[in-house]
């Protein structure tokens, strides 16, 4: 640890905090020295107030998750691929009856990709396929946002509340 | 059915700008001749339609029918900023395809206004039983291409060499195509 003139800081590695968000059950891991400076001394779950947040942050937790870095395990893809399940079971709760045929028409074709393959064969193409799943329940979100006449949903807005090391461009249109 | 009945749509962008989606009328001529103006020439070059000629744009407001091609305006306040439009037949072999146009205002643009057009046309074609969702746009046209390659559009042609610009030079024209989630009762025909 250092002192200087704008206080304290380290020149080692500081270990990230974690959290749980109880309202939208977020699995946020953060630097809670940033977290404090952004948020004035309390930090809130960057998806409060947010519609579908639970959606969002179910989304975000799987797109940051250790199953589409390098290092992943093959217990890694399992839970990840169980999440995706709920996800789309989230996503479906969340379409009810709504008549919005865009929008269940990127569920389908997210369930398609998510059950083409069985997470204990260890197929290569396992990956492709979740991520594929991922992307459609992504489009579906964005169906619902645009519905109620919001943006899409950006994970990348959310990255620093992720052990995320890659930050692609944003590229809007 | 066109689900008109979801107009006047208010829609947030990303930066916060809050804009209304709704159908052209008749008295909005003007609206859409002021956006034209606006429109840089090396964009207009690839309209079909002389938007510059004040009786083209007045020919459209004079003789809109929804069924034929429906125009969604994008408008912040009172000003045009972005148009679309959904093209089809209502008979012959094309008449569950719909052909996508979109222009947007220079200073709307790479603010997610496209996509947030885009997606609301893929609701209307769903909404409309179309089949098929077809864009061209030439190649250059990468921010484009790649939002419609986002919602589930799909490179289904690329013709070499195809159109030409104002200076005679050539260009791909890709084709985009999405095919709308068919029901268990369609495919087995």
């Amino acid at each position: 640890m250092y002192i200087d003139r704008r206080g304290f800081g380290y020149n080692f590695c500081v270990p990230l905090s974690r959290l749980t968000c109880s309202a939208c059950g977020a699995e946020l891991t953060y630097d809670s020295g940033k977290a404090l400076e952004h948020s004035g001394g309390k930090v809130a779950c960057p998806y409060e107030g947010l519609a579908y947040a639970e959606l969002r942050s179910g989304h975000d937790r799987i797109y940051f998750g250790r199953w589409r870095k390098v290092e992943a395990t093959p217990l890694d893809v399992r839970r990840a691929y169980h999440q995706i399940g709920r996800h789309l079971s989230a996503i479906a709760q969340a379409l009810g009856e709504r008549d919005l045929p865009a929008a269940r028409g990127d569920l389908e074709r997210a369930v398609e990709a998510f059950r083409t393959e069985d997470p204990g064969t260890g197929s290569p193409e396992l990956l492709r396929l979740m991520d594929h799943a991922l992307s459609y329940a992504h489009r579906s979100i964005d169906a619902l946002l645009h519905e109620t006449g919001l943006p899409a949903h950006s994970p990348m807005d959310f990255a620093e509340w992720y052990d995320a090391v890659e930050v692609p461009f944003r590229d809007e249109w | 059915m066109i689900p008109l009945d979801r107009y006047p749509k208010e829609i947030t962008l990303r930066d916060g700008a809050r804009l209304t989606f709704r159908p052209m009328v008749r008295d909005d001529a003007d609206r859409l001749r002021e956006f034209f103006r606006q429109i840089p020439p090396e964009d207009k070059m690839y309209f079909r339609e002389d938007v510059d000629r004040k009786e083209v744009v007045e020919r459209w407001a004079e003789t809109l029918d929804y069924g034929a091609v429906l125009p969604i305006l994008a408008l912040e306040g009172d000003r045009v900023v972005g148009d679309t439009t959904l093209h089809r037949d209502r008979t012959g072999w094309k008449q569950r395809v719909g052909a996508l146009r979109i222009q947007i205002a220079t200073d709307y643009r790479h603010r997610g206004l496209g996509t947030a057009m885009l997606r609301e046309m893929r609701h209307v074609g769903e909404k409309t039983a179309l089949r098929h969702l077809v864009a061209e746009m030439i190649e250059e046209q990468h921010g484009a291409i790649r939002a419609f390659e986002k919602l589930g559009f799909e490179r289904a042609v690329v013709y070499r060499n195809f159109v030409n610009d104002q200076k005679g030079r050539l260009h791909n024209l890709v084709v985009l195509l999405y095919s709308m989630r068919q029901s268990e009762d369609e495919l087995n025909f």
